[in-house]
């Protein structure tokens, strides 16, 4: 249930994020996505067991499933690389970061 | 046998390169021996009535493999492929100029190549892609033809692609139905005569691409329009060989088809239909090439509706007039290529005005034409001949069959009449430049081949095994084929009588017959319609493009958030009734943390300055991190915590470049987003509650900890999945960060930076030296900095047993390297500057090459250890350190290219007392005169 509200706030979070104009908002929009799929991996692995998967094997009833925890770990560290990469996005190029195409419409759609 | 035959022509390719650079266009001659060669061998090592088998597993998973069946269909073709290639390779050596010959020879050695291996392959795999590969020789032959001839190989390749795709779905067709890619069992399943859709779906597809390589309506258009290729190709792809691609593959399948009445109506109607277009078109030409390329079209139509017919007579008579064709018609392209060649033209009207004496030429073009006419004592008239028996004798009653004899006997009229204006167009000229005979190197392939057609005409018996051989396979049942000149006074010599005296007519008022003809033009031009498909395509793609093509990241990004919810409302009522939940997936201080991170999230969401949006988002990561770590997670926590301070020190580095306040966003505008938004959230949460957590421990993580520690030695089971287990998507991910380090260094030097923005400062604060402001850090940084090394390498080292290892330690090597960077007066100060692209190339080698060693013992990345000196060393601690480099250098790219402004050449060395370290470049910044302290004229600004 904890894990579901999780996922859940940060997708919501990470969506509202992308709806905005500017390129950072929409950066950190991915940061808290990631922070979703990592959290809903984790979760594919179960989160009634809780106890780190260390040594020799012993009682597994309490152990928490440790594939995952392997995924997420990569998938960390690549999030980072392409935040980092987002941002020289933004930074480069037009000055500022306001990502919108300025297409009349969507210059209206601000307007209004 | 047959894999010796087929290397041995392959090998003709690579060899074609050096040797056409060595001898120029001298290595025809060579390389028409490997082609001879194979031809022998599959003489020595086939029969017509025999079948040769070889087979080698190329994707044994699949069941797909190199297979070879020799056949006696598959024997005429080859000797086809392989005797015309040899004798157009001679050819060549003189038809060639001083220019660059070594693409030609190449692509010529290559598709002898592949027409070989499509005619010998049993696997339909190995067929499609020869097909493929005929098609793209074709396509880089007509190219190569200069200027001109870009637009024409652009329209072939998308025709003949057209067929090939059309051959595709019939193969996956039946390779799904039948359960097996061998054509040979394909043919013998018994899903043919049962299977009523399957057939008639099987037969469309593989006419259509029959008809696209065979230039057959309504796909005939490319024919005569690849002409632009040089002679030498005409003769072999666009004579011989590659438009007889078409005719193998229907010939192949008409024992399975032969008696579907689809294609029966397809194949004669659309035979009969391009023969009279093309022998019509045939006589409108003034260009003897293009004559030819008409007259190839005509003569290929007979052939497909002869297939169409499907009788074992028929058949029988389209694999003579196949033999026959390619003799007649490779002599006679390659004999306009001798005129062309001396005369300089090869249009009949400005060879009018020329007398060529040449006599041999024009003797053996008289010969080769005679025999495309149907005179008799050629072999042309057999081919005739037995084709109109077999239509009169054709099975749909009487009616039809004198309709199809009409139809094809008023083509044979034609072609007696185009097969003299090519002759008389070509040598019945009366004017003064006097055109003189070549060398006989150069007409002597052509001769012997319009020769043969005289010679196996008046004695055809030598024909009899290996046309039998063919009609057989094709037929589905043993034939005997006793081919002669003379089978008494019938019925078919009658019509070849009427014929030839039509013909002669047709001849002596030829003059009649163009002015008849000229003012022809048809409604519709086959290129048109290409080319207008060509442009509707590539409008319709800009249409549908226009739809998504805003660069505005907000309309991309709502259309996934709408789909997840979509799914969501879609799959709830089709979740039925869920597994109970194992265990309890919630703890009561879960709660504590889901509130922390609710805040974050409302606030990030909320926040209206940049700074503040940086902080809130890191709010939200240190609650993972410890989410990460209440869930048992030790190393994905730590991951986490570093990950974080790394994104924030970056992000900070980043944030004077850009406004300090985000624009208002309008109510109409923040109301939709935060609706999407919630539903998504919703969807996600319910996705999550209802399908996760509702089963024990999967046996691949109870595999991982009841063996793992065993298996590898390292206690940290986690570890052991990233280095040991699934090293493989390890070192995939390290590339990945390798290419995005690659990516944001080259981004950087392509596109400037923005410009950082003016800030008002406090004079006279200590705040605002740098030197001053950094003192504490840089006292700190002299205690810490060690340790962090220290402990960055103890990391590294202990990954395997204990929270750490190769991902871990870089980061926290990465946050010392931030803190040296913060530490810094100035910034070209830090001592950061490490060749960071070579460490992300030595990470990506070292981690590329452990899994290399790995082959030592079998596999790539498979664990090895060793003892040196009693310290135990393993691979996996060498692929750890590979993954540490590569991360370092990610990490050290982005604070020197974003940390540090690249020295300005144009601007005036700093006059500042830093000035003059040798190893750091001088930087400057322009527009951030705060990292100046020492420029007094700051505050006047």
């Amino acid at each position: 249930m904890t894990v579901a509200i999780t996922a859940g706030l940060l997708v919501a979070g990470a969506v509202y994020l992308f709806m905005q104009k500017e390129m950072l908002r929409v950066i950190l929009g991915f940061i808290l996505l990631g922070h979703a799929g990592n959290m809903i991996l984790l979760a594919a692995g179960g989160t009634s067991r809780r106890e780190e998967p260390f040594g020799a094997p012993g009682d597994l009833s309490a152990v928490a499933d440790p594939l995952p925890q392997a995924f997420v770990l990569t998938a960390i560290v690549i999030a980072f690389s392409i935040t980092i990469f987002m941002l020289v996005l933004a930074v480069t190029g037009r000055e500022g970061d306001d990502a919108t195409d300025g297409s009349p419409e969507e210059r209206t759609e601000d307007a209004r | 046998m047959l894999f010796l035959a087929l290397a041995v022509t392959l090998a003709a390719c690579p060899l074609a390169a050096p040797l056409s650079r060595l001898v120029g266009r001298q290595a025809g001659a060579v390389l028409a021996l490997p082609l001879l060669l194979s031809a022998a061998l599959l003489l020595a090592g086939g029969s017509p009535h025999a079948v040769v088998e070889q087979w080698l597993p190329w994707m044994p998973s699949l069941g797909v493999g190199l297979g070879l069946r020799l056949d006696g269909l598959g024997l005429v073709f080859s000797l086809l492929v392989l005797v015309v290639g040899a004798g157009v390779m001679l050819y060549s050596t003189r038809y060639l100029g001083r220019e660059r010959t070594a693409s030609f020879y190449v692509l010529m050695t290559a598709f002898a190549a592949a027409m070989l291996l499509l005619v010998l392959s049993d696997d339909l795999v190995v067929m499609f892609v020869a097909w493929e590969a005929t098609t793209f020789c074709s396509f880089f032959l007509i190219a190569r033809s200069g200027e001109g001839a870009r637009e024409p190989a652009i329209r072939t390749l998308l025709v003949t692609a057209a067929g090939g795709l059309s051959l595709l779905a019939a193969v996956v067709v039946m390779i799904v139905v039948t359960g097996t890619t061998r054509l040979s069992e394909v043919l013998a399943h018994p899903v043919w005569g049962s299977d009523a859709a399957f057939t008639v779906l099987v037969a469309v597809l593989l006419a259509v691409a029959a008809f696209t390589k065979s230039a057959q309506f309504p796909f005939q258009s490319w024919l005569p329009d690849s002409m632009v290729a040089i002679t030498p190709v005409s003769t072999y792809l666009h004579a011989a060989a590659m438009v007889k691609a078409g005719i193998y593959l229907l010939l192949r399948f008409s024992p399975a088809l032969a008696d579907v009445a689809v294609w029966n109506v397809l194949l004669v109607s659309c035979g009969l239909t391009t023969a009279l277009l093309g022998a019509v078109s045939a006589l409108r030409r003034h260009d003897l090439k293009e004559l030819l390329a008409y007259s190839t079209m005509s003569q290929l139509g007979l052939l497909v509706a002869m297939i169409g017919v499907g009788t074992p007579a028929a058949l029988t008579a389209a694999v003579v007039h196949t033999v026959a064709h390619a003799v007649f018609k490779s002599a006679l392209f390659m004999l306009v290529g001798v005129v062309d060649h001396e005369a300089g033209t090869r249009d009949m009207r400005r060879l009018a005005g020329m007398r060529l004496r040449m006599p041999a030429t024009a003797a053996a073009m008289g010969l080769a034409a005679a025999s495309m006419a149907g005179v008799p004592l050629l072999l042309g008239f057999i081919s005739k001949e037995s084709m109109f028996a077999a239509l009169i004798e054709s099975p749909w009653g009487p009616g039809l069959a004198a309709l199809m004899t009409a139809a094809a006997a008023l083509t044979s009229v034609f072609t007696v009449a185009y097969s003299a204006r090519l002759v008389l167009g070509a040598f019945s000229g009366r004017g003064d430049r006097l055109v003189r005979e070549a060398s006989p190197l150069f007409w002597g392939v052509p001769a012997l081949a319009a020769a043969a057609s005289l010679a196996l005409g008046a004695y055809p018996a030598p024909l009899d095994a290996g046309i039998g051989g063919a009609a057989s396979v094709a037929a589905g049942s043993e034939q005997e084929v006793h081919l002669a000149l003379w089978h008494g006074l019938n019925a078919e010599l009658a019509v070849s009588a009427v014929v030839i005296a039509l013909g002669v007519a047709l001849v002596l008022g030829r003059r009649r017959v163009d002015v008849v003809l000229a003012p022809l033009r048809s409604p519709v031009s086959g290129l048109g319609v290409v080319d207008a498909l060509r442009a509707g395509l590539i409008r319709g793609g800009g249409v549908v493009g226009g739809w998504s093509g805003s660069t505005s990241p907000r309309r991309h990004l709502a259309v996934p958030a709408v789909c997840l919810a979509l799914i969501a409302l879609v799959g709830l009522p089709g979740l039925g009734e869920l597994p109970p939940v194992a265990g309890d997936r919630s703890r009561p201080w879960d709660w504590a943390l889901v509130a922390l991170l609710a805040a974050g999230v409302i606030a990030a969401v909320r926040v209206r300055t940049r700074i503040a949006a940086v902080v809130v988002t890191g709010v939200v990561g240190f609650s993972m991190m410890l989410w990460f770590f209440v869930l048992g997670a030790v190393d994905v926590a730590v991951t986490q915590l570093l990950v974080e301070v790394l994104t924030v020190c970056v992000m900070v580095l980043l944030l004077k470049r850009l406004p300090a306040r985000f624009a208002r966003q309008t109510l109409r505008r923040r109301i939709p987003a935060a609706v999407i938004a919630l539903a998504a959230g919703l969807a996600t949460a319910l996705g999550v509650w209802a399908l996760t957590g509702r089963r024990g421990l999967s046996p691949a993580a109870e595999y991982y900890l009841r063996e793992g520690y065993e298996a590898t030695g390292g206690s940290n089971i986690v570890n052991t999945i990233l280095v040991d287990f699934r090293a493989l998507d390890t070192l995939g991910e390290l590339t990945v960060l390798g290419v995005a380090g690659v990516a944001i260094v080259a981004l950087l030097r392509a596109r400037p930076l923005a410009a950082s923005r003016e800030v008002d400062r406090v004079t006279g604060s200590p705040l605002e030296d740098a030197w001053q402001n950094g003192a504490f850090l840089r006292t700190a940084t002299r205690v810490i900095g060690p340790i962090i090394v220290v402990m960055s390498v103890v990391l590294l080292f202990r990954g395997h047993y204990e929270p750490g290892g190769g991902f871990i330690a870089a980061l926290v090597g990465g946050a010392g390297f931030a803190l040296l960077y913060l530490a810094a007066p100035r910034d070209h100060r830090a001592r950061i500057r490490w060749p960071y692209l070579l460490l992300i190339g030595l990470g990506v080698v070292l981690g590329t090459g452990t899994g290399l060693l790995g082959y030592l013992e079998g596999s790539f990345l498979k664990p090895l250890g060793t003892e040196v000196l009693g310290v135990s060393l393993s691979t996996p601690l060498l692929f750890d350190v590979g993954v540490y480099l590569a991360v370092i250098g990610v990490i050290l790219a982005s604070l020197n290219k974003l940390g540090r402004d690249d020295p300005d050449p144009a601007a005036e060395p700093p006059q500042d007392p830093d000035a003059g370290d040798a190893a750091d470049a001088p930087g400057r910044r322009p527009h951030t005169p705060h990292y100046h302290p020492t420029h007094r004229e700051v505050k006047t600004r």
